[in-house]
Parts: structure tokens; sequence; C-alpha cells
């Protein structure tokens, strides 16, 4: 039962804070947050992350789209992680 | 805050399990049975360790709000705390999950149901974490709850996740759908309910963390699935999983409620926050709001068939609550579409199946996880087609049973054994008990009991039946494995097998399944099992009735592989030729004569072997919902008979008759066990347990008002099994901890139907339902979660909140 759909790749967002304000403003992340439930692939991961979670390709245009909404808004800095399944070892061959 | 005393002591558990077990095939006496019911077993909540503090969680009062605020300074204030900890101390990923990590470890800006965690303490005493927790101050705005899955779905609905409020949906289509509608003579329809069961173990969750001095972590967990919870407590507290070490303590009871994660991040973090051993214990009310419940459901069905019996056609909509996170929803959505038409031959069918988020409690894994509601649904569809068709019930399900070589309605071909005509066979030549007078009986014969409420007036009596069927092990093409690590040393002179997995032992046997496994395969008289932990690669969960076949696969491949390493020995120590051993009675033998003893062939040496067993290749549905979806089907029938008082709405269970397809008994009183606790998990699902839930909120957290069935509630069980090996199983075995649970429910409210006359759609069945009262008493305008008088952590609505 657990990890009947574990997906091909995750990919973790996080807008990051600019200048010296300590925290990303509301608006990009709300940019971001408005992109990524349009994915349908997106879950909150953090007061500032997104988690995609999907196959291969879904996931990494989801991220690009997201990322842009994000530096639209007037983000500087966007990090992303992008995590494989095979990294589970533990769960799989 | 107090100031933390660096320690790092080493907790000596139990150790390993040794004792003479039986033989495949035998009854064995349990190891940990007779320190169960002295009260000398640990328990995952007995354990101490010198040192340790006492961690504690703060929860929302709330099924839907904001969190504006958390103030945290006066909880810090207070003397003998040693941490209060937010999501801002978590030090890796925030949310976890199963399959898709939504859940928060601690809430940051929402809390999505009414018991989430915001904030966890650790203290030097129980109570001072209990009045820490009222000392922390957190502002909420309070929205409101989605609380109807029906309305979830609705494009207006609020979104409780960014992708909104559908987790998943899977449709079916087989043969021609619904078109074939016209081909049928008779169609029935019906809609259906499903209450919020609880697994109700008795040992509420807890677990001890200890801080290795060096950065890592050593968790003591009663949980399922050791690996799993690592993997996950490691990405929260970012960490690699090597810094993140489990051990599985004593477990009392799981059925599927330890699957998720409950407090086993925060006393990690608790634990590496102030370097000291901490320990989290919920007490019962707390423990309601730790785990997750069985998915409430609404099932539509409509079943067309001919005049003489064959169905044509099903349609059917099931749409489950899976509450405020994922957990392992998908996989109770799948398989209530696969399982929804029952063992029957079906030809066409249209099937959709709907996991909605809400506000209610997470749902996720139970004891025959989606085909429990599927069940209770598809059989009292048949019996309507029954009484419409003017035909018998069992024979009307006799006539559609499935057999070996049908297609289920997702495509996959029926494997073999799949006996279901059987099974409803051996329950109708069952002998129905003998009907007794009811008028001056002894009360506890009757409904009620010593209660004293009924005397006999009004007492029917009502027989029902019932066939279901559950898959065995994980499915839709997930790799699903166990690991064994097998040693045959000699100790005292005497050869020991020892065995390691991971695999959780919940209270369903599986120390012994082990243990006979491997005495049978490598022929000693002594086994050690050694306690799990992950030292040892991954067992996969104790659910989806799976340990016996996997874990036990990987069992026995260990112990071929150091067999056959015996035998090389022999030949070429000995110059045995190669082909006719075996081992019996701690010798190597052939044709019944001993060659050499093992202890003297090992000669101090030790052989090992780890294997891993996995199984068969499954595949996951397509946009057709078509696929080779699961591996092994296990069928059990039942018939119920019942007494109800109509008047008063009470019901006695007077026996269940059950037929069961097992494959190979590994353990006969082992079996009989699974078969009668399972009877029993159904017949409270019938009759007695629901978490009641208005708007978000539980009215009923505590033993006091959800009630579980006791021995008293126990009728008597007659059961047949049948063994038809599985060709691809070890031994031959099926999986047999789901089965029973199953079609008991069904089968119960089949008979209640027969007694009362009434259309029961809904479970559990109320006594006011029976009584023809419509609704019972109203529900109180405020409800008192929390009320039930459990106060060790705090009151969900006593805690401040500003």
């Amino acid at each position: 039962m657990p990890g009947y759909h574990r997906a091909e790749l995750t990919a973790e967002l996080r807008v990051v804070a600019t200048g010296r304000a300590g925290e990303p403003s509301e608006e990009q992340v709300e940019a971001a947050r408005r992109v990524a439930g349009g994915t349908g692939l997106a879950r909150e991961a953090g007061p500032e992350t997104i988690l995609l979670a999907g196959d291969r390709r879904e996931v990494l245009e989801a991220a690009m789209e997201i990322v842009e909404a994000a530096l639209d808004a007037g983000a500087h800095t966007v990090e992303v992680r992008v995590e494989t399944e095979g990294e589970a070892d533990r769960f799989g061959p | 805050m107090s100031q933390t005393t660096p320690t790092t002591p080493t907790r000596v558990g139990p150790g390993p399990t040794t004792w003479t077990p039986g033989k495949v095939g035998e009854s064995d006496r349990r190891p940990d049975g007779v320190p169960k019911v002295t009260g000398e077993f640990e328990y995952s909540s007995d354990m101490r360790l010198d040192g340790m503090l006492w961690g504690a969680t703060l929860r929302s009062p709330h099924p839907h709000a904001e969190i504006r605020q958390i103030d945290t300074s006066e909880a810090e204030d207070l003397p003998g705390v040693y941490a209060v900890l937010t999501h801002e101390d978590v030090p890796g990923r925030k949310v976890y999950g199963m399959e898709i990590p939504d859940q928060p470890v601690l809430a940051w800006e929402k809390v999505r149901y009414q018991g989430e965690p915001v904030a966890i303490v650790a203290a030097d005493h129980p109570e001072t974490a209990r009045r820490a927790l009222e000392k922390v101050h957190v502002e909420y705005g309070v929205l409101d709850p989605i609380t109807d899955a029906e309305k979830a779905v609705q494009e207006d609905a609020p979104k409780l996740h960014l992708s909104g409020n559908v987790l998943r949906r899977i449709r079916i289509l087989h043969g021609e759908g619904v078109g074939a509608a016209a081909k049928a003579d008779v169609v029935v329809r019906g809609e259906y309910e499903v209450g919020m069961q609880d697994q109700a173990f008795l040992g509420p969750e807890s677990g001890l963390a200890v801080p290795d001095g060096l950065g890592g972590v050593d968790l003591y967990i009663s949980t399922q699935w050791l690996h799993i919870d690592q993997d996950q407590v490691a990405e929260s507290l970012g960490m690699d999983p090597d810094q993140v070490r489990l051990t599985l303590s004593g477990v009392g009871g799981a059925f599927g409620g330890r699957e998720d994660l409950s407090m086993q991040i925060h006393a990690c973090m608790l634990a590496l926050e102030t370097e000291r051993p901490v320990k989290m214990a919920y007490n019962r009310e707390e423990s309601f709001f730790g785990h997750v419940h069985r998915h409430p459901a609404k099932l539509r069905y409509e079943h067309g068939a001919t005049r003489d019996g064959n169905l044509v056609y099903v349609k059917a909509r099931l749409v489950f609550d899976g509450g405020a996170y994922a957990s392992s929803s998908n996989a109770v959505c799948l398989n209530a579409a696969t399982f929804a038409c029952g063992p029957y031959e079906v030809p066409n069918a249209e099937i959709e199946s709907h996991m909605l988020y809400t506000n209610n409690p997470p749902c996720g894994a139970m004891r025959g996880f989606g085909a429990v509601q599927a069940c209770f649904a598809h059989e009292a569809q048949m019996d309507k087609l029954a009484d419409e068709l003017g035909l018998d019930p069992l024979d009307l399900r006799i006539k559609n049973a499935l057999k070996p070589g049908d297609r289920f309605p997702f495509g996959q071909e029926v494997p073999p054994p799949a006996p279901v005509r059987e099974i409803l066979e051996r329950v109708k030549v069952m002998p129905l008990p003998e009907e007794q007078e009811v008028m001056g009986r002894d009360l506890r014969g009757l409904p009620g009991g010593v209660s004293n409420v009924t005397h006999g007036e009004g007492v029917k009596r009502g027989v029902g039946y019932a066939v279901g069927f559950k898959n065995i092990g994980f499915s839709a093409g997930f790799d699903d494995y166990s690991t064994a690590r097998v040693r045959l040393t000699v100790e005292d002179g005497e050869p020991l097998v020892e065995v390691h997995t991971a695999a959780a032992e919940v209270g369903q046997g599986l120390l012994m399944l082990q243990a006979q496994i491997a005495r049978t395969e490598l022929g000693v008289e002594k086994v050690s099992i050694l306690p799990a932990d992950t030292r040892v690669g991954s067992a996969g969960s104790t659910s989806a009735s799976r340990q016996s076949y996997v874990t036990g696969a990987a069992v026995k491949l260990a112990c071929e592989g150091v067999r056959e390493r015996l035998f090389e020995r022999a030949r070429e120590e000995l110059g045995e030729p190669p082909d006719g051993l075996s081992v019996e009675a701690g010798n190597v033998v052939r044709d019944g004569r001993t060659v050499v003893p093992l202890a003297e062939l090992l000669d101090g040496d030790e052989l090992e072997e780890t294997c891993e067993y996995h199984h068969r290749e499954t595949h996951p549905l397509d946009e057709n919902g078509q696929g080779d979806v699961h591996l092994q089907y296990a069928f059990a029938a039942h018939r119920a008979v019942v007494e109800v008082d109509v008047e008063l709405g009470l019901v006695r269970v007077v026996e269940i008759a059950t037929a069961q397809d097992v494959g190979k008994i590994i353990n006969p009183q082992a079996l009989e066990g699974q078969i009668e606790g399972g009877i029993a998990q159904g017949l409270g699902l019938a009759l007695m347990e629901e978490i009641q839930v208005k708007e978000g909120k539980v009215l009923n957290a505590s033993f006091t008002d959800y009630l579980i069935p006791t021995i008293l509630d126990m009728p008597t069980v007659k059961m047949e099994v049948l063994e038809l090996a599985d060709p691809e199983a070890p031994y031959g075995l099926k999986g047999v901890g789901e089965p029973p649970t199953i079609a008991s429910t069904p089968a119960i409210v089949a008979a209640l139907r027969d007694a009362t006359g009434l259309e029961l759609t809904r479970i559990p069945v109320r006594p006011e339902q029976l009584a023809g009262v419509s609704d019972g008493p109203p529900l109180p305008d405020e409800p008192t979660p929390g009320g039930a008088g459990y106060a060790e952590v705090g009151r969900l609505d006593g805690r401040r909140e500003t």
C-alpha cells in the first residue's frame, strides 16, 4: 500500500529572501503558488516552499513555469532541488 | 528554558527471542503470549531511560484555521521545560507522507484538521510538559471547514491544497459499460454509506528517541514499517538515513493505524535539540487525533441482470473522504475501484472512484482498506437483486461467482486458486445454530445481555450471507520486497538459527511464522528471532496481509541458501553424493540415516545468508482502468445469524460461519486468531464502531464513547478453511489477515435486514435505525471534543488560544 505511487521525480522549490528584507515578498510566493496550483502536481512544503511530484517531464515543465512566475513577480532567487525516485533505493531496485 | 545536560545513554532492549518453535503447519505457543498476559511484555509506552525527558504535542482545536502567530516565550520560561519547537525548528523537509509528502511536521500558516500538531515541548515531567502546552499561545483565524467530500469536489469549493481537493480519481470501463443496460431484464439501484471506523489498537502511539552524541539519533518505536519511517524521519531531520536508526518496540496492535508517522519526527527533533532521550506517549484521547482512520464513503450502485440471475452490468460511483492529508488514500481509492463489483463475473462495468481532501480527520490504511467499503455496498446490491429476482441470495452469488481464467472488470485474469463458488457452498451446507426459545432465556443470551432491557419480547432472528476478497501484497507496479538475514551457528553444542528481519510483529504472530520456517527449512530445534530494526534491509510494511507471503518467502530463501552451503560442506568434507541430503533434528540425514550432526559439520563456523525476495511484477491501471494490478487474491465467505430486538434496536450476533481460502495453513492457532479477530472488527463496523465527526470535530475520542466489541459481543465462530495452494507463493500460502474483516460486516447487516425487513444502507447500523426511530436523539450543537476526561496533555478544547 504505501509507495504504490511514489513519484518518478520530485522537485522542491523555495522562493528565497532577497535583499535585506529577510523574507521573500508575499506577492512573489503567491505568484509561485498560483502557478503551482494549476499544475496539479503541487503541495505546500513550507512557508515559501512548494513540492512537485509526478512524471519526470511534467515535474520539470511545472518547475520551470513556477520559477518563471516567481521571477516575474520580482524574486531574485528560487532554489530548486530535484530528486529522482531512484534515490530512495531502499524502496526499489 | 532549563539547561541541558548532554547524556547519551544506550538503551538495552529485550534482545532476541529464542525458543523451539513448531514446524510449518503446526500450532505454536507464541513466545510473547505469556509475557503479554502477565504484564511483563514491554510495550513501547513502557520504555524508560535514565535522564529522559517527556515530549508532548500542542494540537489545533480547529479543523480549519489560519495560524497568525505562535508565541512560545511563556512556555520556554517554565522551569523544567527543555525545548519548545515549532515549524521553524524543523531542520529538513517540513512535510511528510508515505506516498505524497503533504502533511506538515508542524503546521505553519494553516491547520487543516482538528488535532493537527502545531508545537512540541520537552520537559522533565509529563505534567510539566502539559503545563507548557497551555503556555504556548497560538493566534488562529478560524475558517469554515469543508466537511463533505461531495462538496469538496465542487468547482467553487475553497482549495485545501495547492492542487485542489481531488486527491485521486479512477475510472474503470469494462466491456460495454452501462451501454449494456438494455440487455438487463432487472435493474436494482442503491446508495450506501460507511462511517469512519478507527483501528482502535490498544497500545496508543509511543516511542523513545535517544541522541547518539554524534549528531544522529536512535528511535525505538511501535510501527508497521521501520524503513519507511526511517526515510521520512531522516528527510525531515535533514539527515542521512544512516544517522537515524530505528528499532521496533513492543507494538500493541496496528491494523493500518501505525503506517503513517505520528510522534516519530517530533521525538527525534526534541531529542536532538535537548541532547537527552525523549519519550512521547499519547493517551487514548490523543491517539484518536494521532493516527488516520478508515475512510468514510458514499457509494452509489446500479446492478443489471437477466431474469435468470446472470449479472449483465454494474455501474458504481464511490466517493471517499480522505480527510486533510493524503496518507495512503491513493491505494484505498485503487482497491475500492478494483473490488467494486465483488468476486463476481461481471461482463460490463463502469466504475468511478473518487478520493477527496476535506477538513475531517485524515484517513488512511485500515484492515481491508478500500475493499471493506465496496463489499458492504456490492453485497447489499446482490441481496437486493436476489430479492427482485425471487432467487435465493446465496444461489445468486454462486451462479455469478468468479473462477480462475475469468477477467476482473479491470482486465486482469483471475489467477488460480479462486474458490469463490467453493467457499460459498461450504458456508451453505454448514448447519445453522439451533433456534432457541427466547422467552425465559438466560438474559446473557438475549440482545442487550445482562442490561436486562429485554426479556425476549420482539426478538426476531435473521440470517445473512456475504462474500468478499482482498488483494494480498502491494500492487500497481510497486517493487514489493522483503529482506531476511539467516545465520546458522552452534550455541552450547546445539545448532541455533538466528533470523533477522525488519518485519514488524504487531501481534499477528510473525515471530512464530519466521521461526517455524527456519526450523522447517534448517531442521534445528532452537531458533532465535532478533529484534526488528533498520540494521537489516527493508521488510516492507506489516499491512496488506503481505508479511507471511513476502517476509516468509525471504526467510525461506535465506534458509535455503544456508542449507545449500551446508550440503556443499557435507559433500566436500565427507564425500557425500550431491543428491538426497536433508536436515532433520539437528542432523544432516540421507534416507533417514544421520550423516553428520550439524554442530559437528559446522565445527565452530557460522553460515550466513542475506536474501531479498521480490514478488511478481504488477502494473498500474491504464487510462481505462485496465491492468494486471494486483499480486494475489484471497477470498472469504460469511454467514451471520443474528437476533434483533426490533423494539429496542438491540442486536445479538448469535453465530458467524465462515469459509476462507488460505492456500496453506502455516500455524492453525494463529490462523484461527486472525479469522476471529477479523470478524470482531467486522462486527464492530456493522454495529457499533464509528468516529462521530461534526463540522470537522471529533465527538467521541475515547473508549467510553467509541464502542468496540468485547468478548461478550463475540459470537461463536464456525470456520472452514480451504488449502488450495497458490503456486507462486511460499508453501502455497495466502495472506489471511484482512479477508475475515471484509465480508463479515455485510453478512451481519444482511442478517439484520432479514430479521427486520429494513433496508439498512448505512453502517454502523444504529439501534435507532433498527427500532424505526429515524435519526435518534439530536447531536449537541456545540461539540465537546476531548470531553472524555483524559487530560494528561490537556483537553483539545481547553488549550489556550489568544
